[in-house]
C-alpha cells in the first residue's frame, strides 16, 4: 500500500510548493498539493499545513484558515491518529483551531525574522521525531513575524511531554540569546497529547537538502522521514 | 501646468500648451475631459520617457545582437534564454516619489508593481532585490523613519507574496534626505513556452478583454504625473496619489495568472500599473495594431459614483488585463473563480485601430489606439555643472589619525557596515532556491530546481562616484555588479538599469543622465553585456536645498553558474592559505568612503575604468576558477581592499598577516593604498601550492595578482610594509563595529 500525503493549499500558503518539492523529490513520498476547498481526508495518510500567510493573515495569523472546512476534514484525521504537521503558518492555524494548546504572538523584537537557528530535540515519541535522538541539536531556519509561543499551562505541557523542540545554542544550551523571538521557555514546537500532531515555527522543508544549509546539513528531512516511519508502523 | 478651456470651463492640465496643440492635431478636434486626462497620463515623463527616449535609443538593439535575448528594452521586462528550455525575466524600476511621501505603502506598492511586470511575461516571480538611498541616519529622525518603513514595506509585501528578497544595496548620503530612492527589482523564471504564451499585445480582433484582481478605486489617481515633477513642501497633499498595497490579493493574482497562462487560452497579458486602465488598453491595442470597445461600467469599482476619467486613470493596485481567446473564456473565468478573484469582461478587441470607451450608451473616449503612445519627444539641453571642476581638483588632506583608528571607523560607517538589520526582516529563503544567502556572498545565488544551473544576481552603483563623474561612475557600477556575480562564480549574462536623476529640464541634471547612459552603453558594448531593459526616474530633487540627488544609474546584473561545484563564496576558509589582491590599486580616493567619513570631503579624483584591463581580469579569474584555484573571492568595493579582507575574516573568525611592501608604489600614500576604491579588484584566497601557476597565468593575461599575505588562525589582521608604522587590528572588534552601527541607530 502506497503512502499518500496532502499538502493543504490555502490562499497564500506560500511555502506550499516547497513542501511538495521536499516530500516528492527529497523524501520520495507521494504528496499532492490540494486546494483547501477540495480537500477530503479519506484519501490521505497524513497532512502537512505549510507555512505562508493564509488568507493574508490580516486579521490574526492563521485564524481564517482555522475556521475553514479543510480543517474540519483534518480534525477527523487528528481524532483517528493520522499524522498532522503544521509548519510556521500551519502551526499558527493548528493553535487557532485548537488542535494544539497555546498561541503564537508577535515576536519580541516586533519585527519579522529570517535566520537559521538551532533546535534541541525534547521529545522523540511523536509522529514526526521518531528518527531523531533525544537531545539532538538540529539546524533549521525560521522566517516569521508572529512566532512567540505562549501558554498559560506550561506545567501541563511539560508534564504531558508536549514540548517537542526548544530553541538552543549549537551546543544544546537553552539560553536567552538562542531564543530568537521571546517564546516562553524557548519553545519552538509542541505536540498534542496523543503525539500524532505537531506544530513548529521553524521550516524543516528549507533544511532538508545540504545545498540549502549553511552547514550543509539536512536535519529537516528527518522530520518528514519520521512521519513516513510512523505511517508505516500505523498501517502494519 | 497649463490652463485650457473645455466645455466652457477652465481646467488645469499637466501638459505644455504645445503638447495640448499636438493632442488636438492627433484627434483633429478638441479632446473631452476624460481623453485629455488620458493623454496627460500617457504623455507624462513617467509613462512616455519623453526626455530620456532620444538618449535611450542607444540601448535598443539587444534583441538583434544577442541570440539569447528573447525580450529587450521597451517591454515589461527583459527576458533571456538560459538553456534547458528555461527563460529568465528581470526588470528594475523606481518607486521614489511615493516612498518619500509614504514610505511603507510607497515601497510596498513598488514591490507590487515590479512583481506584475515580471508576471505579465508569463513566468513565476522567484526573487526580489531592492537597492535604496536615504539621507544619513545619524542624528536624522526623518531619514530613520523613511528607512525603517521602507524596509518594513518591502518585507511585509515581499514576505506575504512568498517571493524571497535575495539581495539589495543601500547608501546613505545627505543628497537623498528629502528624496529617498526606492528601486525594486524582480526576477522571474519559467519555460520559454510560458513566455511565448503571454505577449503584452492584443493582436487578434475578436478576443475578450478581461480585467482581474483588485477593484478600481480613487487611490493613485495621477500617480504618474505626481512622479513626473519635483517633490515640494506641498507634496504631502499628494499623499492620495500613493496607492495602497494588498500583498494577499497579489499572491492570488500570481497564482491565478500563472494557472490561466498554462491553459493556453490567454493571447495577451498586461499589468495595470502607472496610467492604470488607460495605459493597459491603449498599449495592448496600440502595440497589437488592433482596436477595442470597452464598457467602463463593467469595471468593478471600490466606491460608487466614480466618473469615467477617474476609472480610466486610477492606479489602484493588484489588477491585470487579459486578452482571452473567445473559445477559452469560460475556462479562464473558472480559474479566476477558483482563486475567488474579482473579474469582469470589460470589452472586445476589433480591427478598428480605435480605442472606444463607453459609459453606458455614451462614448466617452474615441481615440486612435496608437495616439496615446505617440508622445512628443524633447531634446533636452545638457551642460556640465560648473562646480565639478573645483570638486575634482580637491586634494586628500594629510592623514589625520592612526590608520588603525581609521579602519575601525570606516568599517562602522553607515555605507560599509553590515546590512543584516535589513535582510533579517526579509524572508530570503522561501522557494527553497537560495543557495548563497544574504550576507554570505557578493551576490544572491539561486538554484534552478531540477537542473545543475544557478542564477546569480546583484544590484547597485556608487552614487558618490557618479556625482563626480557620471560616465566613469556608470561604467564603474557595471564593473562592480559584474564583479559581484563573478565573485560567486557566475558569468554575467545581461543587465537592466534604473536611472535616478534630477529634473531633466535643468541642463546640469540632464548632463548627468546623458553621460551615465553613454557610460553604460560604451561599457556594455565593449564587454558584450546586453542591456535588456531600463526605467527612468527624473525629478529627484531636494526642493529645500535646490539641489538634485547624487546621480544614481542603478545597475542590476544577472549571471549564470553551471554546476554546483563552481559556486564560490566570500568567507576565508583555511589558515595557511595565501591572500591575493587581483587588479591594480591607484590613487583614486575621489568620492570614496575614506574621503567622506574621515576627511569630510566630497571631491577628489574618482576611479576610472579601463575596459581592456577589466576584461583581462575577468578572463583571468575564470581561468583560475576552471583550475579550481580559488577558495574564496570577494570583490573590492567601498573602503578599499582592507575592508574586503576584514569582511572575509568574519565568518570563520580567521586573521591575516599582510605584507604590503610588494604593492606599495612610489607616489602612492598609505591611505591611497589602503582605502582607494579603484575598480576591477578582487581579494582571493588560494592554496600556496598553486602560487607559481597563478603567477604564470597572471603574466599571460597581464593582470596584477600580488600575494599580499597569508591567513592565520589568530583573529588579528597584522599589517607590515606600510610607510607608516605596522598595524595590528582585532577581528572581533572590527566585527563588533561592523555589526552594531545600524542596530544602534535604529533600535532606540
Amino acid at each position: 500500500m502506497s503512502i499518500r500525503i496532502a499538502v493543504i493549499d490555502f490562499p497564500a500558503s506560500n511555502c506550499n510548493l516547497d513542501a511538495i518539492h521536499v516530500l516528492n523529490n527529497v523524501t520520495k513520498i507521494k504528496a499532492d498539493l490540494v486546494w483547501h476547498n477540495h480537500f477530503k481526508e479519506s484519501k490521505y495518510d497524513g497532512v502537512v499545513l505549510p507555512g505562508g500567510f493564509s488568507f493574508g493573515d490580516y486579521l490574526r495569523a492563521g485564524i481564517i484558515a482555522a475556521h475553514s472546512p479543510a480543517i474540519e476534514e483534518a480534525r477527523i484525521m487528528l481524532k483517528d491518529g493520522r499524522p498532522i504537521i503544521g509548519i510556521c503558518n500551519g502551526f499558527q492555524i493548528l493553535t487557532e483551531a485548537e488542535f494544539l494548546p497555546g498561541a503564537l504572538l508577535q515576536n519580541e523584537s516586533l519585527k519579522f525574522i529570517c535566520k537559521w537557528i538551532n533546535l534541541k530535540v525534547e521529545n522523540i515519541k511523536t509522529a514526526f521525531t521518531n528518527k531523531l535522538n533525544l537531545g539532538d541539536v538540529i539546524a533549521v531556519p525560521i522566517a516569521h513575524g508572529e512566532g512567540r509561543y505562549y501558554t498559560d499551562n506550561l506545567k501541563d505541557l511539560e508534564a504531558n511531554e508536549q514540548i517537542v523542540f526548544r530553541y538552543s545554542t549549537e551546543q544544546g544550551d537553552l539560553t536567552e540569546d538562542a531564543n530568537p523571538n521571546g517564546s516562553l521557555d524557548n519553545i519552538a514546537g509542541i505536540c498534542n497529547l496523543e503525539q500524532n500532531c505537531i506544530g513548529l515555527m521553524p521550516h524543516p522543508e528549507r533544511a532538508s537538502e545540504p545545498i540549502l544549509s549553511p552547514k550543509r546539513t539536512d536535519h529537516g528531512k528527518l522530520i518528514f522521514e519520521s512521519m513516513v516511519e510512523f505511517i508505516k508502523r500505523r498501517i502494519s | 501646468m497649463t490652463k485650457v478651456i473645455l466645455d466652457g470651463e477652465e481646467v488645469d492640465i499637466e501638459m505644455t500648451e504645445w503638447e495640448y496643440e499636438k493632442v488636438k492635431d492627433l484627434l483633429k478636434r478638441e479632446p473631452n475631459l476624460t481623453e485629455l486626462n488620458m493623454f496627460s497620463v500617457m504623455w507624462s515623463e513617467h509613462c512616455s520617457y519623453k526626455s530620456s527616449r532620444p538618449k535611450l535609443k542607444l540601448f535598443e538593439d539587444a534583441e538583434e545582437n544577442y541570440d539569447y535575448v528573447l525580450a529587450g528594452p521597451g517591454q515589461d521586462a527583459g527576458v533571456i534564454d538560459i538553456g534547458d528550455g528555461y527563460a529568465l525575466a528581470f526588470r528594475i524600476e523606481s518607486h521614489n516619489h511615493p516612498s518619500a511621501i509614504e514610505p511603507y505603502h510607497g515601497a510596498a506598492t513598488g514591490i507590487g508593481g515590479i512583481i506584475r511586470d515580471i508576471l505579465c511575461m508569463g513566468v513565476r516571480p522567484i526573487a526580489l532585490l531592492d537597492p535604496l538611498r536615504f539621507g544619513n541616519l545619524k542624528g536624522n529622525p526623518h531619514s530613520q523613519w523613511l528607512f525603517k518603513y521602507v524596509v518594513k514595506g518591502i518585507a511585509d509585501y515581499g514576505n506575504c507574496t512568498g517571493i524571497p528578497t535575495i539581495g539589495g544595496e543601500v547608501e546613505f548620503d545627505s543628497s537623498f534626505e528629502s528624496n529617498c530612492l526606492v528601486n525594486v527589482a524582480c526576477i522571474g523564471l519559467g519555460t520559454i513556452e510560458d513566455f511565448k504564451h503571454a505577449p503584452s499585445r492584443a493582436y487578434n480582433p475578436g478576443d475578450y478583454m478581461v480585467l482581474m484582481g483588485g477593484s478600481t478605486g480613487r487611490d493613485g489617481i495621477h500617480g504618474v504625473t505626481f512622479a513626473s515633477r519635483t517633490l515640494t513642501e506641498m507634496s504631502e497633499a499628494d499623499r492620495p496619489a500613493v496607492q495602497i498595497g494588498d500583498p494577499f490579493t497579489k499572491k492570488m493574482i500570481i497564482e491565478a495568472t500563472l494557472e490561466a497562462v498554462k491553459t493556453g487560452y490567454v493571447r495577451g497579458l498586461k499589468d495595470l500599473g502607472g496610467g492604470g486602465l488607460t495605459c493597459a488598453t491603449s498599449e495592448l491595442t496600440g502595440d497589437g495594431n488592433t482596436g477595442a470597445k470597452v464598457d467602463l461600467r463593467k469595471v468593478f469599482t471600490r466606491e460608487p459614483g466614480m466618473n469615467s476619467y477617474e476609472i480610466m486613470v486610477s492606479e489602484s493596485q493588484e489588477r491585470m488585463a487579459f486578452i482571452v481567446k473567445p473559445e477559452g473564456l469560460e475556462t479562464i473565468l473558472e480559474v479566476f473563480r477558483k482563486y475567488e478573484m474579482n473579474f469582469a469582461v470589460i470589452g472586445r478587441t476589433d480591427d478598428s485601430k480605435v480605442l472606444m470607451v463607453f459609459d453606458e450608451e455614451e462614448v466617452v473616449v474615441n481615440i486612435p489606439a496608437k495616439a496615446l503612445s505617440e508622445s512628443p519627444m524633447f531634446k533636452r539641453e545638457e551642460k556640465q555643472p560648473f562646480y565639478l571642476k573645483e570638486l575634482l581638483s580637491q586634494k586628500t588632506p594629510e592623514i589625520s589619525m592612526g590608520l588603525d583608528e581609521i579602519i575601525y571607523k570606516l568599517i562602522a560607517s553607515e555605507n560599509i557596515c553590515s546590512k543584516e538589520w535589513i535582510y533579517r526582516q526579509y524572508d530570503h529563503e522561501v522557494g527553497v532556491r537560495s543557495v548563497v544567502k544574504c550576507g554570505e556572498g557578493d551576490s544572491g545565488v539561486l538554484r534552478i530546481i531540477g537542473t545543475d544551473k544557478f542564477i546569480s544576481a546583484s544590484v547597485g552603483v556608487n552614487s558618490k562616484h557618479c556625482f563626480l563623474d557620471p560616465y566613469e561612475g556608470a561604467k564603474g557600477g557595471l564593473v562592480e555588479e559584474c564583479g559581484n556575480v563573478i565573485a560567486n562564480g557566475a558569468n554575467p549574462l545581461a543587465m537592466v538599469n534604473c536611472c535616478n536623476f534630477g529634473n531633466p529640464e535643468i541642463p546640469e541634471s540632464f548632463w548627468y543622465f546623458s553621460k551615465a547612459v553613454e557610460g553604460m552603453n560604451d561599457f556594455c558594448r565593449d564587454l558584450k553585456i546586453p542591456i535588456v531593459g531600463g526605467n527612468v526616474s527624473f525629478y529627484n530633487e531636494d526642493e529645500v536645498k535646490k539641489t538634485a540627488i547624487k546621480a544614481t544609474p542603478m545597475i542590476m546584473i544577472v549571471g549564470l553558474i553551471e554546476g554546483q561545484e563552481n559556486i564560490i563564496t566570500l568567507p576565508f576558509k583555511n589558515a595557511g592559505n595565501d591572500i591575493l589582491l587581483i587588479g591594480e590599486t591607484k590613487a583614486e580616493l575621489g568620492g570614496s568612503e575614506y574621503h567622506s567619513v574621515i576627511c569630510d570631503l566630497e571631491g577628489g579624483t574618482p576611479p576610472k575604468v579601463d575596459e581592456a584591463k577589466i576584461k583581462a581580469t575577468w578572463e583571468f579569474i575564470f581561468e583560475l576558477y576552471k583550475n579550481k584555484m580559488i577558495k574564496a573571492n570577494h570583490d573590492v568595493n567601498k573602503g578599499g581592499f582592507i575592508i574586503s579582507i576584514a569582511e572575509m575574516c568574519f565568518k570563520n573568525i580567521l586573521g591575516a598577516e599582510l605584507d604590503l611592501s610588494h604593492i606599495i608604489k612610489e607616489n602612492l600614500r598609505d591611505d591611497q593604498l589602503l582605502f582607494s576604491e579603484s575598480y576591477g579588484r578582487f581579494i582571493v584566497e588560494t592554496d600556496p601550492k598553486d602560487y607559481d601557476n597563478i603567477q604564470k597565468l597572471a603574466q599571460k593575461y597581464s593582470v596584477d595578482a600580488k600575494k599580499i599575505g597569508v591567513l592565520i588562525s589568530n583573529p588579528k589582521i597584522k599589517i607590515r610594509g606600510l610607510g607608516n608604522k605596522d598595524l595590528i587590528l582585532d577581528v572581533q572588534k572590527l566585527k563588533e563595529n561592523y555589526d552594531s552601527t545600524i542596530p544602534n541607530l535604529m533600535e532606540i
